[in-house]
């Protein structure tokens, strides 16, 4: 008989098992994402060296390469499921904010895997000076639970249209400029011993509106 | 599983894509147990009708009723309460039939998923291919996966969009006893313009649409 499974937390779990499965036999982003990150590193590091007394350089260094490093793959969730026509079968079996929140959990563990290669191995290339773990963390926690929500639901709006890799661009743009500029900021600013504060607090703001604005939206993607 | 009371309603139910007529207004009034066969032209909107039913799709121009033991339930909860095969209805190719099967049964919530693939896959004839990729399947095999697909939370209605389509003669002699078990526990719904799935019905749904999509 029909069970309860519809919107529940079993829906969630089973959606975010069935995206790292899918990722592991596949290796859609996870192989791409971090040939981005060690390549666009050690090419910077060969051109320009070290950069120790430059944390501005190093802070926008840092998330440009997280960005791209992961939005290829963050943005493609949802596309996936429209160009392999399994969106049907998903739409069947969970609520659309199930999903949403399934592919959300998929993308923040994919940044978090990304980021356990790419940050050690930034911080040793670009010598950069030791960060205040705290800080640094609090900035990078917020910075991509802000990124991976903005990241999603993008990518969950633009996978219903037709033109999805150009109007990705320009419909993340203005959505994803904040969140870099709080986070380069934030990441600055705990290098250069200054407060971090305001930045936090801007990031985990505009992540909570994402996230709760994503939560309003995804039931209404596929009603036609 | 004895038969649930479900009614199915549907008044002036119409549906455009775009310029195009998808579905010209129809209206039926279904309830369980039986057999219903939807017919009509090629894009006369059988398997839009369908879509609407399932919860898939929202019509145009008029409205649907499902009620399930006299309770009212909204075109996204609908999902819950049917089981839906059709064409576009395609699984991940880089699991097997199983875990596709596995996956829509915890997602569903199921109490015991393990078992409900199990007798799905049994209830289709594909349990030797269990453990086969779906890249590998044959089309006659993606067809009987979704059947079990639709069959896996025992739903009290069955939406099935050409159901025998790609199924060899074994296969559809499975298909036909299938219906023949179900008919007096559900509500089936097939959508088909082959006269040995017509006949399995013992009511019809005319679709009027000229076919290929009217244009406006």
């Amino acid at each position: 008989m029909p069970s309860d499974g519809l919107n529940s937390r079993a829906a969630v779990w089973a959606i975010l098992r069935k995206e790292c499965r899918s990722e592991w036999r596949t290796r859609y982003g996870l192989n791409a994402s971090l040939l981005f990150a060690l390549t666009s590193l050690t090419g910077v590091s060969f051109a320009v060296g070290r950069l120790s007394d430059r944390t501005d350089i190093l802070s926008a260094l840092l998330w440009i390469v997280l960005l791209f490093s992961a939005l290829a793959s963050l943005s493609h969730t949802f596309v996936r499921e429209v160009e392999g026509r399994t969106l049907t079968l998903l739409r069947l079996v969970a609520s659309p904010t199930a999903i949403g929140l399934g592919k959300l959990l998929f993308n923040l563990l994919f940044l978090l895997v990304i980021e356990v290669v790419t940050v050690p191995l930034f911080l040793t290339l670009m010598a950069a000076p030791g960060p205040r773990w705290p800080a640094f963390l609090g900035v990078l926690g917020a910075g991509s639970v802000a990124l991976a929500a903005a990241a999603t639901v993008v990518g969950a709006i633009i996978s219903q249209t037709r033109g999805r890799g150009a109007l990705f661009a320009g419909a993340a743009f203005p959505v994803l400029l904040p969140v870099l500029a709080a986070a380069v900021s934030g990441t600055r600013a705990q290098w250069s011993g200054g407060a971090v504060g305001p930045e936090l607090r801007l990031l985990c703001a505009y992540a909570v509106a994402l996230l709760a604005a994503s939560l309003l939206l995804y039931d209404h993607l596929w009603e036609d | 599983m004895s038969a649930v009371a479900v009614a199915l309603e549907g008044k002036d139910v119409q549906h455009r894509y775009g310029a195009r007529v998808g579905l010209r207004a129809v209206s039926f009034n279904l309830t369980a147990p039986g057999v219903v066969a939807i017919r009509g032209a090629n894009g006369a909107g059988k398997s839009t009708l369908l879509r609407i039913l399932a919860g898939l799709l929202r019509p145009s121009h008029g409205t649907t009723d499902f009620r399930v033991s006299g309770e009212a339930i909204s075109p996204p909860s609908r999902p819950r309460w049917v089981g839906y095969a059709g064409p576009e209805l395609a699984f991940y190719p880089e699991f097997s039939a199983a875990e596709n099967l596995q996956f829509a049964a915890e997602t569903r919530g199921l109490a015991d998923p393990d078992a409900s693939v199990r007798t799905a896959l049994e209830r289709v004839g594909l349990q030797s291919r269990a453990s086969d990729q779906v890249a590998a399947l044959s089309s006659g095999m993606l067809q009987r996966l979704a059947l079990a697909f639709a069959l896996l939370h025992d739903p009290p209605v069955l939406l099935l969009d050409e159901p025998g389509s790609h199924l060899d003669e074994e296969g559809k002699a499975g298909f036909e006893d299938l219906v023949a078990r179900e008919r007096g526990r559900r509500l089936v719904v097939i959508a088909t313009n082959e006269e040995r799935e017509w006949s399995l019905a013992e009511r019809w749904i005319e679709l009027q649409g000229r076919g290929l999509g009217d244009p406006a």
